[in-house]
């Protein structure tokens, strides 16, 4: 066994869903500790610093972004949120305040724990992740040269237009995590969120998503997954 | 809001009316044809009431007219003047006429809002004892399995463990599928039958609908058949994405000796037609009428059916698409199988990428 466990902290206030959750983090490997309540939390995150935490939003005392909001005044620990609520706007919210990402209830074992080691590999490298000396980050197949700006996939470049070009870029510096359609708008356009934004990030996004050669269906085998309604993740 | 909309149309459509009734009467009376302008203004007021909400409308209009047609256009002119039996009688018929056309009209309106609530009701009412039916059979196999393991477990084969543990774990992800489908009708009703509908991109419709469909089925192949062009239709995602989901999954179940499942996307001038083709059995004809109603389920409902959810996934389809404007269609192939086909309208993308 690993002497240098990952430490979780698992924020839960649903007893059978907790013991569940704690059961499968700790035959995966990982050291749980867990905490029912929103206040309790916050006295576990501040004594044992966790490498990751497990949150519910639903909690008893506080709505778990309260949780999210304090965590994120002073540290990046990365945060998965669960919740139970398929409602997009939660899971927006969520993310824009800073989670790193969601697993929506029910889910099962295979789909958490894929979730907790991408994150904590990634978090490791940070945003390294990929990252080649002179510039480069490559990715399967697909390779980007931000100093030529210019993508690659097999060797071959692919022709993208400006905006293309800096939405691919863009989700390259966060590979692995879901931006929401405000974030990318954010970062590519300097805007807010306006009447027919997302619709213009959608067909760019479609456009690129052509060039690449992702197709739709194939999942985790395509550079980027889509989350209708939420925005678009470059697949690790 | 809607109320506000409502009150700027019907006091547009009165004060239009009434405005083309005095101009034609003025015609009227160029043309030395003035006995009939009290008509112009009884047709006016009988329009006003019949399309314009309640009775303050017409009623108004009618005085309006009356007024009118007294001052202007009866004798003596310019000049109000109700002592004349004429112009009195003519008055009466005016607001008489309102009255009863605005009563007539509002009654029309109550019923046929009473009908479409009722016909609601009746759909969430079959749903609901559908599905009160089919929540039961998945329970009873979670709850025994789990009393089970936990009483004899010593005394059980690992083989028979594992047996009774993928039991628990089907029924659970039927429960979960049936409660998604629930959810996405009060999703409908929360809405008050009109969906919120955001511009999707085709693609990352279909994207998201085969990898959910995926992970419940990893060895059921859809093969794919998609426009070539950008396709960006305005609808409810998550309801859209529940549909063919429900649709595919149908073919699964239901489909006998199907092999090869095909989800086809075209374009049809200004909408997308979606078709869902299976080459299985095909539909058994008894069946085709309550495909979508969901009372199959309830009135052909066998004691030990296995919880197949007959008709609860394809009414919700129905409902659905219904609600999104359009309607859907199932029918034989005559190679063979069955197809499910529904269309949505697209939205034009102009090309404004940078």
């Amino acid at each position: 066994m690993k002497q240098n466990k990952y430490v979780i902290l698992l924020v839960e206030d649903e007893t059978n869903i907790r013991n569940l959750i704690a059961t499968m983090l700790e035959t995966a490997g990982y050291q749980t500790i867990v905490a029912g309540s929103c206040s309790e939390a916050k006295t576990l995150y501040a004594s044992y610093l966790p490498d990751l935490i497990i949150l519910d939003l639903g909690l008893p005392d506080m709505d778990g972004m309260n949780l999210l909001n304090f965590v994120r005044q002073n540290s990046l620990t990365p945060i998965i949120v669960l919740s139970a609520r398929t409602n997009e706007a939660d899971k927006i919210l969520a993310l824009d305040s800073g989670a790193n990402d969601y697993v929506t209830k029910p889910f099962g074992s295979g789909e958490l724990l894929a979730r907790v080691r991408a994150i904590l590999r990634n978090n490791r490298f940070s945003a390294e992740e990929g990252r080649l000396p002179g510039g480069r980050f490559v990715l399967k197949d697909l390779c980007i040269d931000y100093d030529a700006r210019q993508v690659f996939v097999k060797e071959e470049v692919i022709k993208l237009t400006q905006t293309e070009y800096n939405i691919v870029a863009f989700l390259s510096e966060n590979c692995g995590k879901m931006m929401t359609y405000a974030a990318i708008i954010k970062a590519i356009w300097g805007d807010y969120v306006q009447e027919g934004s997302i619709k213009k990030l959608q067909v760019n996004m479609a456009n690129i998503r052509r060039k690449i050669g992702d197709k739709p269906g194939e999942g985790e085998q395509n550079y980027i997954t889509n989350e209708l309604g939420v925005g678009y993740r470059l697949n690790e | 809001m809607r109320k506000n909309t409502s009150y700027i149309k019907d006091s547009a459509i009165t004060v239009g009316l009434l405005i083309a009734a005095f101009a034609s009467s003025l015609l009227f009376l160029q043309f030395d044809v003035e006995e009939h302008i009290t008509t112009v203004f009884v047709f006016a007021v009988f329009l006003i009431s019949l399309f314009t909400n309640g009775y303050t409308y017409g009623v108004l209009a009618a005085v309006a007219g009356t007024l009118a047609v007294n001052y202007a256009f009866t004798f003596p002119y310019f000049a109000l003047n109700f002592t004349i039996p004429v112009n009195l009688i003519s008055a009466i018929v005016l607001i008489v006429l309102s009255l009863l056309t605005s009563a007539l009209t509002t009654k029309l309106k109550q019923h046929e809002a009473m009908k479409a609530e009722s016909e609601k009701e009746s759909m969430r009412a079959n749903l609901l004892r559908a599905v009160s039916h089919d929540l039961r059979t998945p329970l009873t196999t979670i709850y025994g399995s789990s009393t089970t393991l936990l009483e004899n477990s010593r005394a059980m084969t690992e083989e028979q463990k594992t047996k009774i543990v993928n039991g628990i774990k089907e029924d659970a992800e039927w429960l979960i599928r049936m409660v998604e489908n629930l959810l996405s009708v009060t999703r409908l009703d929360s809405g008050q039958v009109k969906i919120i509908k955001t511009p999707t991109i085709l693609d990352e419709l279909i994207d998201s609908v085969i990898l959910k469909f995926k992970k419940r089925y990893p060895n059921q192949k859809v093969v794919l058949e998609l426009p070539d062009d950008v396709v960006m239709i305005p609808m409810d995602a998550i309801l859209i994405e529940q549909v063919i989901i429900n649709i595919l999954e149908n073919a699964v179940q239901h489909a006998i000796g199907m092999t090869s499942l095909t989800l086809r996307v075209f374009t049809r001038g200004t909408s997308a037609v979606f078709e869902i083709a299976d080459n299985g059995y095909g539909i058994d004809p008894k069946r085709m009428e309550t495909l979508f109603t969901g009372h199959y389920a309830s009135e052909h409902e066998v004691a030990d059916s296995k919880k197949k959810n007959a008709g609860i996934g394809l009414s919700v389809c129905a409902t659905i698409i219904k609600a999104h404007g359009g309607s859907i269609k199932a029918e034989n192939l005559n190679t063979g199988g069955a197809v499910f086909r529904f269309a949505l309208d697209t939205e034009e993308i102009n090309d404004e990428t940078e």
